[in-house]
């Protein structure tokens, strides 16, 4: 193969990456639009702790550590969290005025929570699709772990609920 | 710093190359992870993270990280393509200011954009991210081309690397005589404090004037731009001076 060939191999593969990874973020929707809507939090833990296991999730101590971090926002929403499409993370409680805005950053992969425009909270994406989130939480407590919250998008959990009555 | 090219470069000119294109690299580094989270001045991670992304079936996140390696990518093949084709149309000196001048652009960009525009959408900063990946190719294009790949300042695990190699070399006493391996350990130690210096005052300015660090980012690429403008200005004058006095005599 001659060399000049192989440079426009070469220009041609730069094009197509481009391309493809341009038609990819226009075409697919992003975190940010996937998010919107109302989410219930079905599971809680610490991940890469400690304990061996040997402390079970639904114990108090388990219980006091969670109010303890989420000790700013979590009481506001009691496991409900509700991503407007303006950006703002609406309470269940209508009797609180404050709101949480909420921001997607990076690559898609950080949930920021700010309270009065300062930043309250920044939770790590791991994972997303249409009924299912994963967010971790690296907390700054004396305690060597990660937070896994689980969330599911409402209208599935409900489907899900009637369907368990049915059965 | 700019004018002279491949091994016509003094250890002064890739001192001051190395140390304020590095100090600006790790200055804009901390910076935008503080603003959007994202490393803006090394690309090895990202393809860990493309790789990372794929697998787990996120094929927006993955599309979005190949992207900004390419715009890396299109940064470092745009610097030396201006180097390679402006010799003979442009000086010297102008065809290696010229990257300069369009990285100093995008980081002005992105600061006055912080400034004025920025609503904290995903989008945005997917676009910004990538504007200052373009930067950080053009600048690691320029200094490893004109310095004949001996400065490179936007990441440090070469540099480690060659550091840890040349640490170990210098525990001979007969290498520690040679002139030319002492020379390059400097070089690549002031790089590494400069890189760090500029992560802490990246870090530091951030907290306490917001984005305007990008703005003294843009400082920082302009004195290197324009440095050797007062050099050529002072040797012009001083040659026209000396023609004059051969001319009255």
């Amino acid at each position: 193969m001659s060399r000049d060939f192989l440079v426009k191999i070469n220009y041609i593969v730069i094009f197509g990456i481009l391309s493809i990874s341009s038609l990819t973020v226009s075409r697919l929707d992003s975190p940010e639009q996937i998010i919107e809507g109302e989410w219930i939090e079905t599971a809680w833990s610490i991940e890469k702790d400690n304990t061996n296991n040997a402390v079970s999730i639904t114990s108090p101590v388990y219980q006091e550590l969670k109010k303890e971090i989420f000790d700013d926002f979590h009481e506001l929403h009691l496991g409900c969290w509700n991503f407007s499409e303006n950006g703002k993370l609406i309470s269940t409680n209508k009797h609180q005025n404050e709101q949480l805005k909420w921001y997607i950053k990076g690559r898609g992969h950080i949930l920021e929570l700010h309270r009065n425009g300062k930043r309250l909270e920044s939770f790590q994406i791991q994972a997303i699709s249409k009924d299912k989130m994963v967010l971790h939480l690296n907390f700054d407590l004396q305690v060597k772990g990660i937070i896994e919250i689980i969330l599911e998008r409402k209208n599935k959990q409900e489907t899900n609920e009637i369907y368990a009555k049915e059965v | 710093m700019l004018r002279k090219y491949s091994t016509h470069r003094t250890l002064g000119d890739n001192l001051r190359l190395g140390s304020l294109t590095a100090f600006s690299a790790g200055m804009l580094n901390v910076a935008s992870v503080i603003v959007f989270f994202a490393f803006t001045s090394n690309i090895t991670g990202y393809y860990a993270v493309f790789a990372q992304e794929i697998s787990k079936g996120n094929w927006y996140q993955g599309a979005v990280v190949l992207l900004w390696i390419s715009s890396f990518f299109i940064g470092s093949f745009l610097s030396n393509f201006l180097i390679i084709n402006g010799k003979g149309r442009w000086s010297q000196y102008f065809a290696h200011a010229v990257p300069i001048m369009l990285e100093f652009l995008s980081v002005l960009y992105v600061g006055v954009y912080l400034d004025f525009f920025y609503q904290d959408s995903l989008q945005e900063t997917e676009y910004l991210v990538a504007l200052l990946l373009f930067a950080m190719g053009l600048q690691n294009g320029l200094t490893a081309s004109i310095s004949n790949s001996v400065v490179k300042t936007t990441h440090l695990t070469g540099l480690t690397t060659d550091l840890a190699i040349l640490v170990s070399l210098l525990s001979k006493k007969n290498n520690r005589q040679n002139k030319a391996m002492v020379d390059k350990f400097h070089l690549l130690l002031t790089i590494m404090v400069s890189y760090v210096l500029g992560g802490l005052v990246g870090g530091f300015g951030f907290v306490h004037i917001g984005n305007s660090t990008f703005y003294i980012i843009c400082f920082i690429l302009i004195l290197i731009a324009c440095y050797d403008l007062y050099k050529i200005y002072y040797v012009k004058h001083w040659f026209s001076r000396r023609h004059k006095k051969l001319s009255t005599v």
